[in-house]
């Protein structure tokens, strides 16, 4: 940004203040993490976690990468039976929360579990099928996070203009040999876009983690300030987590403005190869086997389980009703300051990145970041502390902050189909900028910015550290409900709250995946 | 377009605000009855428990008193975290965390206050009351060990140190360090014997280990009965939970399981303590004092014993039976303070015995 385009419009301001709602708490972890030391961890520990994580992410990362890439290419490059159906439903493992997975996949593969207990009746030897492993925790974050890299590198896929491809084939290019030289080298930059997302996640998640006894960073986290009481140590042990997702951001915004290069002018819908016989029934059965793993085997499970538990019907639906508002509340809050950031901060790439670090922090860090401000108006307005409305709001606040970049990525997306010239032409037929922003940009974009309050909508149904910590007295969401339960060992009562996260969640991740295949030219599915 | 999504922002919010505050009212409607008409007041609390039985607790309180009960759930140390961060400000009336060690350390940190209280000191023995009167213990729960009966002989575990022997090498399952009534152990392990004798200790039992630590301790008593280890350090009501069970594999996996309890050299076995206490910047510090006398009432100590399986911490109240089978087992009587005071070490001893 030029200096002399540093005059404060009102969108500026908005951007300023929407910016600042998402930077308080990362700038309280900072300040919180230059508080006193306290040797809680010895070096040795701290890398044996640091290991860990890194060890998680790149599995998670690898994981993810080859499976939303295969599913990806299928779906897009191929005709095979039920393809338009799994072009939506490969999504669907976006619905179930990591924990809710990890719970499931805990549950089945334990020693005493249905399936090694089964096999040792059978076979009389225990297989060594543990999902409370590096590896098991891998497996299950990738099925939970691979519809990530399937959703950013499909959308590339259909964007691409079909003229380069077909320029190599007729180069002498095989079709494979197009898709390895041409097709994938062009949306690589989506690869890595989805990759970073799923990482962050992995980076972020605690519940997944900890139920399936893997020990990152975040155990570090959570130790330093459970059990040593030090929340300077654990924001300190928060900063090495901050570092990867900057890194992360930064790869993820350089594939979003590779990929809108490259996907440029002509395209036609894509030519499918068929497949035909055991290829075809290959492919479906592939796309069946990752939403079968991903979704039906673990829910389905704890939907077993939970029928043999009690429930309280009304507090499922307090529990439900309660997330629902909340979700569209903060839906509504988070896209309109992501919007203002947009807006006002285009043309900067600075500000962006830094708005969207919230997403990538680890919950318990972001509990610490949360609370220090939320001390300070609480201990200003001490009449307000119990009051229902300032909870809510802080919590909206809260959520905000965490989900900036889940609403800021499409609708930077979205505003970016926006021409200069048309924005000159609104201000030079004499619109002032913010009313160029309404009348041009808001209505171009209008779709970007559903798009945005869905992704943030799903993330609050499945959002705990903040919930936990900043709602009011008598207010349980569906995510705190499942944590307890889980945490009390009842797995059957766990599963009726997390089913109904993942019912509720359901359409609107459906709506999402069905709002991405007609944002993008050349697909009718 | 930013107009409409105002609006329907305001719409969502005033919906939800009077959704929300029709709650309280449809809660206290289901304990009428006999009850006595409410007042009016109410006590805020904040716990770390989130049981059926504290449900129940708190629908009879309201129902004896007229008091509402405002509550908020959580985990220990987010609950300190809030105390924390709303400081004098905090609308908290009464903590109650089902945990020695956090509350000790909710005590140090002046989260608490002392009060003087005839009712509670007759009621509570001296061992489970705080010295300095700022918390007490409202119910017990037993770290014990749960054994293969078709393989172990109960007296191969009278002690804690048996966990280390080599008599156990390769048959031992517990959880990882961090769980909280590992660390409560530790902390009464450090106590009694020493750092030294401590880390020896830890050191063998990781030795002894039959899979690296994980789960829950009822995944402990499931591996136990699957045959995955002989002997693992539980809860005493989880077993009991499993063994009166809805789900039959439940039953099952205790049928060739039995409890333990080891001494901490001969002087009774380790019980960690659900404590409560008045929050040190009460604003209904008459409903508050009111709602810790009802905690350690025969009601709500009957109801901790049949609903949750947990050991009271009086002697008034009538036990199921299955609780009262194991009632009789004695406590090491160590001092409360020692649980907040040792927690750092247990877990650093836990550390370098490579116990994760």
């Amino acid at each position: 940004m030029r200096l002399h385009s540093l005059r404060p419009t009102p969108l500026r301001l908005g951007a300023l203040v929407a910016a600042l709602i998402a930077l308080i708490p990362l700038v309280a972890v900072l300040v919180t993490a230059a508080g006193p030391m306290a040797d809680s961890l010895t070096a040795e520990t701290f890398w044996r976690y640091a290991r860990t994580s890194a060890a998680l992410v790149l599995m998670v990362g690898i994981g993810t990468g080859m499976l939303g890439a295969a599913t990806a290419w299928l779906v897009a490059m191929h005709d095979f039976p039920g393809r338009r159906l799994f072009s939506w439903a490969l999504v669907l493992p976006m619905a179930a929360p990591a924990f809710v997975l990890a719970y499931g996949y805990a549950s089945l593969f334990d020693v005493a579990g249905p399936i090694r207990t089964a096999w040792r009746t059978a076979f009389g030897w225990d297989p060594p099928l543990e999902m409370r492993t590096l590896w098991g925790a891998a497996l299950v974050m990738t099925l939970g996070f691979y519809p990530y890299v399937y959703l950013t590198l499909r959308a590339a896929f259909l964007s691409q203009s079909t003229g380069l491809a077909e320029a190599a084939r007729t180069l002498g290019l095989t079709r494979r040999q197009a898709f390895w030289r041409v097709t994938l080298p062009l949306a690589r930059p989506a690869l890595a876009a989805g990759m970073a997302l799923a990482v962050m996640e992995t980076l972020a998640d605690y519940g997944a983690t900890s139920y399936l006894t893997v020990q990152t960073l975040t155990t570090g986290v959570v130790r330093a300030w459970s059990i040593f009481y030090s929340a300077a140590e654990a924001a300190r042990l928060a900063l090495p987590l901050l570092g990867a997702a900057v890194v992360l951001l930064w790869i993820e915004r350089a594939g979003r403005r590779t990929t809108s290069e490259a996907g440029q002018s002509r395209w036609r819908e894509l030519e499918r190869a068929r497949l035909s016989g055991a290829a075809g029934w290959g492919a479906a059965g592939f796309c069946l086997l990752l939403i079968g793993l991903g979704l039906i085997l673990p829910l389905g499970w704890l939907a077993y389980l939970g029928l043999g538990a009690e429930h309280d019907m009304s507090r499922l639906i307090a529990g439900g009703r309660n997330v629902l508002i909340l979700g569209l509340i903060a839906a509504a809050v988070t896209t309109g300051l992501a919007t203002l950031v947009a807006l006002g901060a285009r043309g900067g790439r600075f500000l962006p990145r830094l708005v969207s670090l919230g997403y990538a922090t680890p919950g318990a860090v972001m509990a610490i970041g949360l609370l220090a401000p939320a001390g300070l108006i609480w201990r200003a307005f001490p009449a307000t502390v119990s009051s229902f409305l300032m909870a809510i709001t802080l919590l909206i606040l809260a959520y905000a902050a965490r989900l900036m970049a889940a609403a800021l990525e499409p609708i930077d997306a979205g505003l970016q189909r926006v021409g200069r010239s048309m924005r000159a032409a609104a201000r030079s037929l004499g619109e002032t900028e913010t009313g160029a922003a309404r009348r041009v940009d808001l209505p171009i974009a209008s779709g970007a910015l559903f798009t945005a309050a869905l992704l943030v909508f799903i993330d609050v149904l499945k959002e705990l550290p903040a919930t936990m910590i900043l709602r009011p007295f008598g207010f349980d969401t569906l995510a705190v409900m499942a944590d307890y339960y889980a945490k009390d060992e009842r797995l059957g009562e766990a599963a009726w709250p997390s089913v109904v996260i993942v019912l509720v969640a359901l359409p609107a991740v459906l709506w999402l995946t069905r709002r991405v295949s007609h944002s993008r030219p050349g697909d009718r599915t | 377009m930013i107009k409409r999504l105002s609006a329907a922002t305001l719409l969502a919010s005033t919906m939800f605000v009077a959704a929300c505050q029709q709650q309280p009212a449809t809660e206290t409607a289901s304990a009428a009855g006999d009850c006595v008409p409410t007042t009016g007041g109410s006590v805020n609390l904040y716990t770390a428990r989130h049981y059926a039985s504290d449900e129940a607790i708190y629908e009879a309180f309201t129902c004896a008193t007229g008091i509402r009960i405002q509550k908020i759930e959580l985990g220990a140390d987010l609950l300190l975290a809030r105390l924390q961060a709303e400081g004098d400000a905090s609308p908290a009336d009464v903590v109650v965390i089902q945990d020695a060690g956090a509350m000790g350390q909710a005590a140090n940190d002046g989260f608490l206050v002392a009060f003087d209280d005839a009712t509670i000191d007759s009621r509570v023995p001296e061992q489970w009351r705080d010295p300095q009167g700022r918390w007490f213990g409202i119910a017990r729960r037993a770290r014990i060990i749960a054994y293969d009966t078709q393989r172990v002989q109960p007296s191969e575990i009278d002690e804690y140190a048996d966990l280390a022997s080599p008599r156990f090498r390769g048959k031992v399952c517990a959880q990882t360090s961090d769980a909280v009534y590992n660390l409560t152990l530790m902390s009464a392990l450090i106590d009694r014997w020493g750092s030294e004798r401590a880390l020896e200790w830890a050191r063998g039992v990781v030795a002894n280990m039959a899979r690296p630590p994980q789960g829950s301790d009822s995944d402990q008593i499931r591996a136990v009965a699957a045959g995955q280890c002989e002997v693992a350090i539980t809860n005493h009501y989880y077993f009991l939970r499993m063994a009166e069970s809805d789900d039959a594999e439940d039953r099952a996996a205790t049928e060739h399981v039995a409890l333990a309890f080891p001494q901490i050299s001969g002087q009774g076995s380790h019980f960690n303590l659900s404590g409560a206490g008045l929050a040190a910047h009460a604003p209904n510090r008459e409903n508050a004092i009111r709602f810790l006398e009802f905690l350690t009432g025969p009601e709500a100590q009957g109801i901790f014993a049949s609903e949750t399986n947990e050991f009271p911490t009086t002697t008034e109240a009538t036990l199921p039976a299955d609780v009262e089978a194991y009632s009789h087992h004695a406590a090491d009587p160590l001092p409360l303070p020692a649980f907040a005071e040792h927690r750092a070490e247990a877990q650093r001893i836990f550390e370098q015995a490579g116990w994760r």
